[in-house]
C-alpha cells in the first residue's frame, strides 16, 4: 500500500518577494565580517597521509564557528586541492573527514552554530533547533545556521593549498539541505552537490506526512501554537530548500528514498522540480532515511570525483 | 580467531557497580512537558543520580488509558543527541530514551566529546568512561521497570552494546535488538575499519604505542560476548554482509554465547524494510501491534 505518487505531490510553500533581497543582506553582512580563522593541529587524529585540524571562524552576530580540517599531507599527495565541504545532519556530530582527505580532498566537517564545539553563545538543543524563534525570519534559528555554512567557503578560500575553483559540497538530511542552501547562496563558489534525503524542505507539507522526528517538533509546537500557523509559514517560506533551488547553478545530485518517514519524498520531488540548473536524482524504493546509501554511495563519490577531480581518486588511490 | 578473552575479575568489576549503584539514591524528579505530550501520550522529563554521583536525563511516555502498558528501553547512541521516543511507540509502550553522562540534557558539568568519547580513560578499567555510562543504563533500566503502568507486563531493550549490557545485568528485560556492534570483538574490528567511533580506537593505539593491551584489557569488560550469557530474554541480531565487521561469520561467537535465545535478523540494506521487520518483531515480543512505515511509501 502506499500513499500515492510523490511526483505529483503540490507544494504549500511560496516564493515570499523579498527572499532574495533577505538573503543578499545577510550575505553581504556576512562578508563584511572578518573571518579571523584558525587551525590547531590534531595530531591524535592526524596520519602519515593526512593532517588533521581544528578550525574556528567568526560568523553572523559575532559567533564563533568550529568545524574539523583535514588535507592530505604534500608528501602524500602534492597541492593544490579541491575542497570538500561536509555538512551535517539535525542530530549528527560533524564528519571528521580524514577518509575525504586521503581520497585528495581539502575537507571540512562544518558545525553551525549550536553544534558541539560552536554553542558557548547560541544553543537551543535537540529538539529545539526547529523551532527556535520561529515567529519571525529575523530571529529563526536557521538564519545564520545557514549563512555559518557558507562560511565554510571562505575559510576554504582563505587557504593556500586549496584550488578555489573546485570546492564541492555534501551531506545528508539537514546536510542536504545545506548542501543546497550552500550550493544557492554561494552559486559564485560551489561546483557541484550532493544533497541525501533533504531536510528543510517544504516544511509544513513534510510535517503533515509524518510523525518523525524532528518534524513532529513542527507539530507539537503546532498543536500547542495554533493560531501561529500563518506566522510560521511566513517564516519559513525564507528559509525553505524549495525556494532556495532557482539560485543553484552548479551540478547536483539528490538521492531519495521511497520510504523515509523522516523526510517525506514527496518533498524532495517538490524540490528537484524548482532546480533549474542540472540535477540527477536517485530513487531507492522500500529505502528511508537512509536514501539507499548502501547503493548511492558510490556514485556519490564517482559523482563528486567527476567535477572536483581529486588527485587521489585520479591516481587510484 | 584471536577473541579478547574475559578478565578474571569481570564478575567483581561490575558487581562493585551494582552495589555502587544500590548506594546511592536515584532523588528522581519528573516533569511533565506539555510541548512533548500528544493526544495519545504524556511526555515526562526524567532526572536521576547514577554513580558518580551524576545526574542523568531520560525521557518517559506512558500511553494514555488504564494500562498497564509493555516497556520499551531505548539506550543512548554514540553522539551528543538522542531523539525522543517515537510517536508510534508511545502509542503502544511506555517508552524510557536515556541520555547517558555527557550527552545533551546531561552534559553537565560533563560533556562528552565527539569524537574523544570512546576512548576516554580507557587505559584503566577504573577509569574508563563506559564504566559509568553502563550504570547509567542500569540506573534507568531499574526505574522503568520499577514504573506501577508496566507492572506485570513484557519489556524491551533496543540498542547497541549497551542493550545487551543492560538486559544482561537487570533480568526484567523480555527482549533485546542488539542493531549496532561497537564494543564486540572491538580490537579485531577497528584495523579493519576507518569509519568513526571506532576509528578512534585506531588514532589512539596509534598515537600512544604501547597501549594496546591496557586498552584491551579495559574493553574487555565491556564485550557483549562476556555478557550475552547472562541475557535471558530473546535476542534479535542484525547481520550484516558476508566478510563486514557484522557479517555472519564474525558474529559466530557472539550468537553461540546468546544460544537458542538469539535470533538472527539479516539486514536488507533498505531502511524502510529493516525498520518495519525490527518493529513487528519488536511488536511480537511484548504482545503489540506493529506500526509498519513502509506501507506509508510513496511511488516515485
Amino acid at each position: 500500500m502506499t500513499r500515492g505518487m510523490a511526483a505529483d505531490h503540490v507544494t504549500s510553500v511560496r516564493m515570499p518577494d523579498d527572499f532574495d533581497a533577505f538573503w543578499d543582506e545577510l550575505l553581504a553582512r556576512a562578508a563584511a565580517t572578518p573571518l579571523n580563522p584558525t587551525l590547531e593541529p590534531i595530531p591524535l587524529r592526524s596520519s602519515d597521509q593526512v593532517e588533521t585540524f581544528e578550525i574556528h571562524y567568526d560568523s553572523l552576530d559575532g559567533v564563533r564557528i568550529a568545524g574539523w580540517y583535514c588535507r592530505p599531507r604534500a608528501s602524500y599527495i602534492p597541492p593544490p586541492y579541491p575542497a570538500l565541504l561536509q555538512v551535517p545532519g539535525y542530530i549528527s556530530e560533524p564528519t571528521l573527514p580524514k577518509s575525504w582527505a586521503k581520497l585528495g580532498y581539502a575537507a571540512v566537517g562544518v558545525a553551525p552554530r549550536g553544534k558541539l564545539r560552536s554553542n558557548a553563545q547560541f544553543n537551543p538543543g535537540y529538539p529545539g533547533l526547529l523551532t527556535h524563534n520561529i515567529v519571525d525570519k529575523e530571529t529563526y534559528s536557521y538564519r545564520a545556521f545557514y549563512i555559518d555554512a557558507c562560511r565554510a567557503v571562505d575559510f576554504v578560500q582563505s587557504r593556500p593549498e586549496v584550488d578555489a575553483s573546485r570546492i564541492g559540497v555534501q551531506g545528508g538530511s539537514q546536510g542536504g539541505a545545506l548542501t543546497l542552501t550552500t550550493a544557492a547562496l554561494r552559486n559564485d563558489a560551489i561546483t557541484c552537490g550532493a544533497a541525501g534525503a533533504p531536510y528543510l524542505t517544504g516544511f509544513m507539507d513534510a510535517a503533515s506526512l509524518t510523525h518523525s522526528q524532528p518534524y513532529e517538533e513542527m507539530n507539537e509546537y503546532m498543536r500547542l501554537y495554533p493560531e501561529r500557523e500563518e506566522q510560521v509559514r511566513r517564516t519559513l517560506d525564507y528559509f525553505d530548500c524549495i525556494n532556495f533551488a532557482p539560485r543553484i547553478t552548479a551540478p547536483m545530485l539528490v538521492t531519495v528514498g521511497l520510504g523515509d518517514d523522516v523526510c517525506p519524498p514527496e518533498t524532495a520531488f517538490d524540490l528537484v522540480r524548482a532546480m533549474s540548473g542540472p540535477v540527477e536524482m536517485i530513487t531507492s524504493p522500500r529505502c528511508g532515511h537512509d536514501a539507499g546509501i548502501y547503493w548511492t554511495q558510490s556514485r556519490i563519490e564517482s559523482f563528486l570525483a567527476e567535477h572536483l577531480r581529486p588527485a587521489g581518486i585520479e591516481a587510484g588511490r | 580467531m584471536s577473541i579478547n578473552p574475559k578478565p578474571e575479575d569481570f564478575g567483581a568489576y561490575w558487581q562493585a557497580v551494582d552495589d555502587e549503584l544500590a548506594g546511592i539514591d536515584p532523588a528522581v524528579e519528573l516533569e511533565h512537558s506539555l510541548l512533548r505530550s500528544n493526544e495519545h501520550s504524556t511526555m515526562y522529563f526524567v532526572r536521576l543520580t547514577s554513580v558518580g554521583p551524576y545526574r542523568i536525563f531520560a525521557y518517559l511516555s506512558i500511553p494514555h488509558g488504564d494500562g498497564p502498558f509493555p516497556a520499551l528501553l531505548q539506550t543512548p547512541r554514540y553522539g551528543s543527541v538522542n531523539n525522543p521516543p517515537h510517536f508510534d511507540d508511545r502509542q503502544r509502550f511506555v517508552v524510557m530514551t536515556l541520555m547517558h553522562r555527557g550527552q545533551r540534557l546531561a552534559d553537565k558539568p560533563y560533556a562528552a566529546a565527539y569524537p574523544g568519547l570512546l576512548t576516554e580513560g580507557i587505559e584503566d578499567p577504573a577509569t574508563f568512561i563506559y564504566r559509568g555510562i553502563v550504570a547509567d543504563c542500569l540506573r534507568g533500566a531499574e526505574y522503568l521497570l520499577s514504573r506501577p503502568e508496566v507492572e506485570g507486563q513484557p519489556a524491551a531493550v533496543v540498542g547497541d552494546d549497551l542493550a545487551v549490557l543492560t538486559a544482561a545485568r537487570r533480568p526484567g528485560f523480555t527482549a533485546v535488538h542488539y542493531n549496532l556492534f561497537t564494543f564486540y570483538r572491538m580490537m579485531e574490528a577497528a584495523p579493519r575499519t576507518a569509519a568513526y567511533p571506532l576509528e578512534e580506537i585506531n588514532e589512539h593505539v596509534a598515537f600512544y604505542p604501547n597501549s594496546a593491551d591496557r586498552v584491551a584489557r579495559t574493553v574487555a569488560y565491556v564485550d557483549p560476548l562476556h555478557h550475552a550469557p547472562e541475557v535471558k530474554g530473546k535476542v534479535l541480531v542484525n547481520v550484516g554482509d558476508p566478510g563486514s565487521l557484522s557479517g555472519p561469520e564474525f558474529l559466530e561467537p557472539l550468537m553461540q554465547a546468546f544460544g537458542s535465545r538469539a535470533e538472527p535478523y539479516v539486514v536488507s540494506h533498505e531502511g524502510g524494510t529493516d525498520h518495519d521487520a525490527a518493529d513487528a518483531w519488536i511488536a511480537s515480543q511484548l504482545g503489540s501491534v506493529p506500526k509498519p512505515r513502509l506501507w506509508l511509501e510513496a511511488m516515485g
